[in-house]
């Protein structure tokens, strides 16, 4: 039986209303709605659309819809899942972004936006834990790591300009290093 | 204003193609278009990054829609939304046509290995200047002597303590930040 284009966008909507807090949780929502209930994918499947998807650059959540929406009814399967997932965020933000000046006048919500702001810099260093824990872990990557932040914080570079450099230098790394082991 | 849509898409296609890591990767480049157009402040973009943890959907996708919308409006959000997504979109679809195949990717593997401590790097950076500007009482310029506001500091150790240790649990961080500044701010 064909799946319906209709019903791709229904489920992942369902699961972005339901994605609050980053990429990870997307994991857990998938299985319980595309394999467990509705069996369109098998649990092995959605490992791997996982794996490729932190292989792909953006945000894990919209390229895990994106991999899972293909494969269930190929290109346009795969534009209803990203449009699903997309809007119940899109549409929240507008609402927030239209109201969110009325609320700051009042002053708790200015002061409990005052407390938020440090609760970022808590979230951002607790991610810098993270992806240091999973991504600096040889001589290699030890200084990628320090030579790309001894850059920024010495010159004014662009986010993109680093990227670039450390995937160049990824590559020839591997290449020469290939080379050694052959 | 033709050319504010165009770089409105073409700063947010960057993010699409270079942060690599999840939605706080988006983070160092929506800093560095805010030092570069100045189309929001910073306390905005913190407001901003605070709202998208705790409204529905992927963190990098709710601040291109938020960016778009205080910049641009309604068009702005459609566009810089879209621009985020467009990338990993086409990327995610030739792969899964390649997925038959090619089942490992090792030649990818190979770049990330390079990418993902560049990433890490760009958002330490960010964390830096995020402490200095947050829990200092000046911009992002840096004048000696460096003048601290206590209070902050304060809120700060006291959350990064037991968060420290704990998996990593953005609502209720926020939670906590919250209450403490209700509570903390009007003391002093």
């Amino acid at each position: 039986m064909k799946i319906s284009l209709l019903g791709i966008f229904k489920i992942f909507c369902l699961i972005g209303i339901q994605l609050l807090g980053g990429g990870y949780v997307i994991l857990p929502l998938l299985k319980k709605y595309l394999v467990e209930e509705r069996n369109w994918l098998s649990e092995n499947e959605l490992i791997d659309y996982f794996a490729m998807s932190q292989c792909i650059p953006g945000i894990i959540a919209g390229n895990i819809s994106v991999c899972c929406g293909y494969k269930l009814r190929k290109i346009w399967g795969a534009l209803m899942a990203i449009l699903g997932i997309i809007t119940p965020s899109f549409i929240a933000i507008i609402i927030i972004a239209n109201i969110i000046n009325s609320i700051l006048n009042c002053e708790i919500i200015q002061n409990a936006f005052w407390g938020i702001r440090i609760s970022v810099i808590v979230l951002v260093l607790i991610t810098v834990r993270d992806m240091w824990n999973n991504s600096v872990n040889s001589g290699f990557t030890y200084f990628i790591y320090f030579v790309s932040l001894g850059l920024l914080l010495l010159l004014p570079v662009s986010p993109a300009l680093i990227i670039i450099i450390s995937a160049v230098s990824a590559l020839l790394y591997s290449k020469f290093r290939g080379r050694d082991n052959a | 204003m033709l050319k504010l849509y165009f770089l409105l898409f073409y700063e947010f296609f960057k993010i699409g193609i270079f942060a690599v890591g999840g939605g706080y990767a988006a983070l160092p480049f929506l800093y560095y278009i805010q030092e570069k157009y100045n189309w929001f402040s910073l306390d905005e973009l913190t407001n901003m990054i605070a709202v998208s943890n705790v409204t529905p959907g992927p963190i990098g996708i709710n601040m291109a829609t938020y960016t778009g919308y205080t910049t641009l409006g309604i068009i702005g959000s459609v566009i810089s939304t879209a621009a985020v997504v467009s990338v990993p979109f086409i990327i995610a679809v030739i792969f899964m046509k390649l997925l038959s195949k090619y089942k490992s990717c090792n030649f990818i593997n190979d770049i990330f290995n390079g990418l993902r401590p560049a990433s890490c790097a760009l958002l330490t950076s960010i964390a830096i200047k995020l402490i200095y500007t947050t829990l200092s009482e000046q911009n992002s310029t840096v004048h000696f002597p460096l003048k601290f506001d206590n209070l902050a500091i304060i809120l700060f150790i006291i959350l990064i303590i037991p968060f420290s240790f704990m998996r990593k649990n953005p609502l209720l961080v926020i939670l906590f930040g919250a209450i403490g500044g209700i509570i903390l701010k009007p003391l002093f």
